[in-house]
């Protein structure tokens, strides 16, 4: 039998143990508790806004209407001191038919508040009525009808940091699938049957529908546009658990750290890839599992072949975050020295995958850029929707991309010297290196290549999270971080090279690695650039032909700059790494600030 | 006097050598990029989403370049309310045209008008098409709500004439000139505040429990507990710097949102709150870890309780993050704030009462 199986076994039936019946009892009983205090919570109004608002009145004609909202308290005056409301702490004052604001921005959300309160509670009142064509009369169907798209996409990888828009020409013209002669409602909702309500109690079913699905019929009161809070909400459900689990994970391999527990299955004749694989395919299986339950619970046990296929898509799109939450928990396990770092580092891997998830899922069913999460196809999947091959590929490559070779980097390191010492990070990673170099295949060509997904991924990312500085700041800290990071990628390979003696530092192999690098990085950006844009500008042709003209531009950039932090190394040593990449970042900083000098003063 | 000072000065050192270990390690650092993280991912959401979602916010931008198609007549009652909307109109009188001109982009939607009177008895029912998937179709229907809604309140005001004994409630809120609505103002002050600043607060319940479950899985703790320094002043020490840092870190939230014009009121009794919170989460969470000594079950066991804690929150007034919001934007009496900061400090208390005993108990050699 093979060994990675005696591995997952062991693995699989050890975790149990360390609970203990007394823990067990306590986690159980807590379990029970965040049930009961959920379900209680649920019967709320989910947000914890009780009292931010204080509504005077002299009468108190709209007092129901006011307590039956949860953010108002309501405070009694006479008509005197209504008056002067704002001497008393109130946000507003009701005269009558009349509302006053105070002069803050407290005091006109308020006033906000009370609109949004009075018109639910009108609503509240008419559906009372058992009189649908009376109190509900109008509504609205809204239908989504597919168009030929002319995008404007912004290619945030483009080498040479140019902002430039890929346009889709191919279907200027009227298209193939234009009909011909009459069109009439009945082509236009094919597929889309809706019948209005005829009884007023299935009002509720489409407020309600609204949460969980899309919007498509309403009165115009609750009509809303596509709100975000779906695909988070699924996002929320399908990754929860993974953060469980992966703590789990984590721990079991930073156990085998701690007093060197796992000196012995090392010291067996069994392969480190074996017993990474054993020990993290169970975490994967039980996770996949536990994905399993919650698409049945959201999707209904699949009746047919159809409902079973998207089924198995949804677990198939899931897969890849799966393995990257945990090819990045193993990796954060190895590297490591001490239990606090691995809770800061899994907790910030966490929250920046999640990000990566969310976010662009939260522009799902209103941008198509939206796809570069999973999380928005599975969206898709839910709403009923297929999806594309190569859609599937532009969102899920690059994590497969990272979390293939971030468990490839870390099983590179699965040995004693760097399971059981308190080697600095840094001296970790550039074992991991050390070792892919010295592999038949390494080369600092392929390496800046695998580095590629990383870096994208980071990138994406910075987008977020400058987001919020000021705009001609924000592009310029983004240009300098992004170039950082690509430059921090094209050194690292040489960096290891000269570190660790693996070729003779001369100026020759110095300018030779520095091609090498950043040929590879190159190469490997336009290997994403024609692949993330192929399925979105619907034709890979034309992102081709847009870049012709720069190609060669950052070509050269890149190995200039990957020369600039060789030149600084072979010169001032291995130890001036960090400013070498300065340099470099400078220099690559400069020419793309050159390159944007019409967006940033125009 | 020497029998007073030396316990604390044992609690000093163990502290001292946790902060060195938190700074050396560089997480502490990591821990505030998290937060950045998420402060910046927040912000990211407030200005791009509620701007995108809020009319009231959106209100000055033209809606240029993007006009809607409306099949019906020309004295329609909902055709003349969009006119009178941000919205560009184009009027045709059968879809066929239409629908070739939203092909082709020159309209981004199409509204079908009921032609039914609004004194009849029939639903009228508004079909709108949108292009799927493009960022049109969600600022359309946006500008679509008010307008829809007058037409509802047209139809409204004769239909329900005839619903007996209803009558509308008439409000006028007379608005001044700050513009902003509710849900932007609420998500700054209920959801993101209370959540930032509580932030430090949630991690370092975490960090205590690898302060000492790190000691008990690397059997440390047996070094640590044969010097002179006792058990209590092992945890007296870790707790003591978990606590620390957690108002540091909401201060810098509080200075930072301050920055970004975000006014907040009583600065102090925030901070009081939060570090009241932080010494509740960390004597908990140091309990649970002095109990099971393994970090797994320790962690899982305090998300489960953090968990718990967050949800009992939705359930009364003055949770603590219901009143950091309140506090923020001064919608609470000195007198009622004192009193829940008590009520808090008294829980605290508890827990540092619990948490000696269960360490006098565990170890009794005090």
């Amino acid at each position: 039998m093979s060994g990675w199986f005696t591995i997952a076994k062991w693995e699989f039936f050890r975790s149990k143990l360390k609970f203990d019946t007394r823990s067990a009892v306590l986690l159980a009983l807590s379990l029970t508790l965040v049930i009961a205090a959920s379900f209680a919570a649920v019967q709320t109004q989910m947000s914890m806004n009780q009292k931010i608002y204080t509504a005077a009145s002299s009468e108190p004609t709209l007092r129901p209407i006011l307590e039956s909202d949860q953010r108002f308290s309501y405070m009694p005056l006479t008509v005197y001191e209504a008056t002067q409301f704002y001497m008393y702490g109130a946000d507003l004052v009701i005269i009558g038919n009349n509302v006053y604001l105070g002069d803050s921005a407290k005091s006109a959300a308020a006033g906000s508040a009370l609109e949004n309160t009075i018109k639910e509670y009108r609503e509240a009142v008419l559906t009372s009525y058992d009189d649908i064509n009376n109190s509900h009369p109008v509504w609205v169907t809204v239908h989504d009808i597919e168009r030929p798209q002319n995008f404007q996409l912004l290619s945030a990888q483009d080498a040479a940091g140019t902002m430039k828009a890929v346009q889709d020409t191919e279907n200027k013209d009227l298209g193939e699938d234009y009909p011909r002669g009459e069109i009439t409602q009945e082509y236009l909702n094919r597929g889309s049957s809706f019948t209005l309500p005829e009884d007023i109690s299935e009002l509720d079913d489409y407020k309600g529908k609204a949460f969980f699905q899309k919007q498509t019929l309403s009165t115009p009161s609750f009509f809303s546009p596509p709100i975000p809070f779906t695909a988070i909400l699924y996002a929320f459900l399908f990754i929860f658990p993974i953060y469980f689990v992966s703590q789990f994970y984590s721990t079991s391999i930073m156990d085998e750290r701690t007093n060197k527990k796992g000196e012995l299955i090392l010291a067996s004749p069994l392969l480190s890839r074996d017993v990474v694989i054993g020990k993290t395919l169970p975490y994967i299986i039980v996770t996949l599992l536990i994905q399993a339950v919650i698409t049945v619970y959201i999707m209904g046990f699949p009746a047919d072949l159809r409902a079973a296929q998207s089924s198995i898509l949804i677990l198939v799109t899931i897969l890849p975050v799966v393995l990257l939450f945990f090819a990045l928990s193993f990796f954060g396990a190895i590297l490591s020295r001490s239990f606090k770092e691995l809770t800061f580092t899994s907790v910030f891997l966490s929250v920046v995958i999640s990000g990566y998830l969310f976010f662009p899922a939260m522009f799902a069913n209103i941008h198509a850029i939206s796809s570069i999460s999973p999380i928005t196809l599975i969206v898709r999947l839910i709403e009923g929707e297929t999806v594309l091959v190569n859609t599937y590929l532009f969102s899920t490559l690059p994590f497969y991309f990272v979390a293939l070779s971030a468990f490839a980097f870390g099983t590179y390191i699965y040995r004693e010297e760097d399971l059981f010492t308190q080697k600095a990070i840094s001296e970790k990673i550039t074992d991991c290196l050390e070792i892919f170099l010295l592999s038949s295949y390494g080369s600092v060509f392929l390496l800046s290549i695998i580095f590629i997904p990383f870096v994208y991924m980071t990138q994406l990312m910075l987008i977020v999270m400058l987001f919020n500085l000021p705009a001609p700041h924000s592009v310029i800290v983004m240009i300098v971080l992004s170039a950082m990071a690509e430059e921090l990628v094209k050194s690292a390979g040489i960096y290891t090279v000269f570190k660790r003696k693996l070729q003779p530092v001369k100026l020759k192999s110095a300018l030779r690695l520095a091609v090498l690098s950043g040929a590879g990085f190159f190469v490997g950006e336009k290997a994403v650039a024609v692949l993330t844009l192929a399925p979105i500008a619907s034709s890979a042709f034309g992102a081709v032909m847009t870049m012709g003209n720069l190609l060669l531009i950052p070509l050269l950039l890149h190995v200039s700059t990957a020369a600039v932090s060789s030149l600084v190394m072979y010169r001032f040593g291995t130890r001036r790494y960090l400013f070498s990449v300065i340099v470099a970042t400078l220099v690559h900083s400069i020419y793309n600030l050159f390159i944007l000098r019409g967006v940033l003063l125009g | 006097m020497a029998e007073r000072t030396r316990p604390y000065g044992k609690i000093r050192s163990i502290a001292r050598k946790e902060t060195g270990e938190l700074m050396r390690e560089k997480t502490f650092i990591l821990s505030v990029l998290i937060q950045l993280f998420i402060a910046s991912f927040s912000t990211f959401l407030v200005i791009g989403l509620t701007s995108f979602y809020d009319p009231t916010i959106m209100g000055d931008i033209e809606m240029q370049g993007i006009s809607i198609a409306v099949v019906g007549t020309e004295d329609n009652e909902l055709y003349r309310l969009l006119r009178e909307s941000k919205l560009n109109t184009r009027l045709y009188s059968d879809l066929t045209p239409a629908y070739g001109d939203f092909y082709e982009h020159k309209v981004d939607a199409i509204v079908i008008a009921p032609p039914g009177p609004p004194e009849g008895e029939e639903i009228l029912n508004v079909d709108i098409y949108l292009p799927r998937s493009e960022i049109k179709a969600t600022l359309i229907s946006l500008q679509m709500k008010e307008p829809l809604e007058k037409f509802e309140q047209h139809v409204r005001d004769i239909r329900t004439q005839r619903l007996p004994g209803y009558s509308p409630i008439e409000v006028n809120i007379n608005k001044r000139g700050i513009k902003t609505s509710s849900t932007y103002f609420e998500f700054i002050y209920v959801a993101l505040l209370p959540l930032l600043v509580f932030t430090p607060a949630f991690i370092s319940g975490g960090l205590v429990i690898d302060f000492i479950t790190e000691e008990f899985e690397r059997k440390t703790m047996e070094l640590l507990m044969a010097s002179p320094a006792s058990m209590m002043d092992i945890v007296s020490g870790k707790v003591l710097v978990a606590v620390a840092i957690v108002p540091l870190q909401a201060l810098a939230w509080m200075l930072l949102m301050g920055a970004n014009m975000i006014v907040i009121r009583n600065f102090f009794s925030i901070l009081m709150v939060v570090t009241l919170i932080g010494a509740i989460l960390v004597l908990i969470s140091s309990m649970i870890s002095i109990s099971f000594r393994y970090r797994g079950v320790s962690q899982l066991l305090y998300s489960m309780i953090l968990i718990f804690l967050f949800m009992v929150s939705y359930l009364f007034t003055n949770s603590p993050l219901n009143l950091v919001t309140r506090l923020s934007i001064g919608s609470i009496g000195t007198a009622e704030s004192t009193l829940w900061m008590g009520i808090y400090s008294l829980v605290a208390l508890a827990l540092g009462i619990l948490t000696a005993a269960t360490v006098k108990r565990k170890y009794d050699n005090n």
